[in-house]
């Protein structure tokens, strides 16, 4: 991408786009203030300390897959099933990286680590949706993670160090935030007709794959969304073909 | 729950987390993607999307809901066109919260 094999002089244009970064990453970080919050709340109750909850949040920043380890760890579940039920989670994860590839190459690897640390369902979709206005860069991208990295670990720090003060955050509707969010990143990514049809395929996927239990075939639920995320791009993309 | 069992998760998770997120950045971006895999990946992002929006709209917290007086759904729905008319990722998420609230007060 041109932006990374600018001279030094490029500079201002780069501190401009990080800032445009941060301003696309807005509403994110104001999504994952109350659901890190809440991360913050059940943590400090389980038996985490504010800090480790913080620190927690701010090095694995793994939004779902953290709340998925609060419950299996107050199920006792042994450490190391823990760590793998959060793996595949966020295998998905693998995907989105794929995805973005194309976009950083020639980027030094160090931005390039930046970038995949930050990288979650909601900042992948802001920065792939800017990519295809044809206005995304490095620095923006990187302004993206920042400000919902922020986002997270305030809301965790908020929750674990205020928790009896806050309250129940669900009377704000944080139950609804993190769907809210994905809602409309769904309307943005969903672009044509094979978007909206490969979309539709995976949400019935989705829904559908618990329910084969009905008939003795269990699909874990760590496994669901990269299954039929999997299962529906691989059928569009046949298609398609 | 002891202190040492918190901290050694901490660490495994965000060594995990990093796992999934950083090296296939670092490899793949080094490659030459085949045009049939980068048509593939071109899906990916409507995909995962779909099936989150199913799932927490379908199936809250992991059960069945099923029944239009599902708030989820009827939120979900005008959540939607909201982020259409008006392009704004927090004008929708405010919006969605605000008729969460309303909804699920008015379903009991």
């Amino acid at each position: 991408m041109p932006e990374c094999n600018q001279t030094p002089t490029a500079h201002p244009d780069r501190m401009s786009n990080f800032g445009r970064g941060l301003r696309l990453g807005l509403p994110v970080f104001l999504g994952y203030m109350p659901i890190g919050m809440a991360f913050g709340i059940l943590a400090t109750t389980i038996g985490f300390s504010a800090t480790q909850a913080v620190i927690c949040s701010a090095t694995a920043f793994a939004g779902a897959g953290q709340f998925i380890a609060l419950n299996l760890m107050k199920a006792q579940t042994d450490i190391m099933a823990v760590v793998a039920a959060v793996t595949v989670v966020n295998l998905r994860h693998v995907l989105f990286a794929a995805t973005l590839s194309p976009y950083l190459k020639g980027m030094s690897i160090g931005r390039q680590a930046l970038l995949g640390f930050t990288l979650t369902d909601e900042t992948f979709a802001v920065n792939v949706s800017d990519r295809r206005r044809g206005t995304s860069s490095g620095a923006s991208m990187a302004g993206v993670g920042v400000i919902a990295w922020t986002g997270w670990v305030t809301g965790t720090a908020a929750g674990g160090f205020a928790a009896s003060w806050l309250g129940d955050p669900s009377r704000w509707g944080v139950d609804f935030a993190m769907p809210a969010m994905f809602i409309a990143l769904l309307v943005a990514l969903a672009e044509n007709r094979s978007h909206v049809a490969v979309a539709a395929m995976a949400a019935a996927l989705a829904i559908g794959l618990p329910a084969l239990e009905t008939f003795g075939i269990t699909v874990p639920t760590s496994w669901l969304i990269v299954i039929a995320s999997m299962t529906a791009a691989t059928v569009g993309a046949v298609i398609r073909q | 729950m002891t202190d040492e069992y918190i901290w050694i998760l901490i660490v495994l998770m965000a060594a995990a987390n990093f796992a999934v997120r950083f090296p296939p950045i670092a490899i793949l971006s080094r490659l030459e993607l085949p045009e049939p895999l980068t048509r593939w990946l071109g899906l990916i992002p409507a995909a995962v999307m779909g099936a989150l929006v199913a799932g927490e709209v379908f199936r809250p917290g992991g059960e069945y809901l099923l029944t239009l007086h599902n708030p989820y759904l009827l939120a979900a729905i005008p959540t939607a066109v909201v982020y259409h008319r008006t392009q704004s990722l927090l004008g929708a998420m405010l919006a969605g919260m605000l008729l969460f609230v309303g909804i699920s007060a008015l379903l009991g």
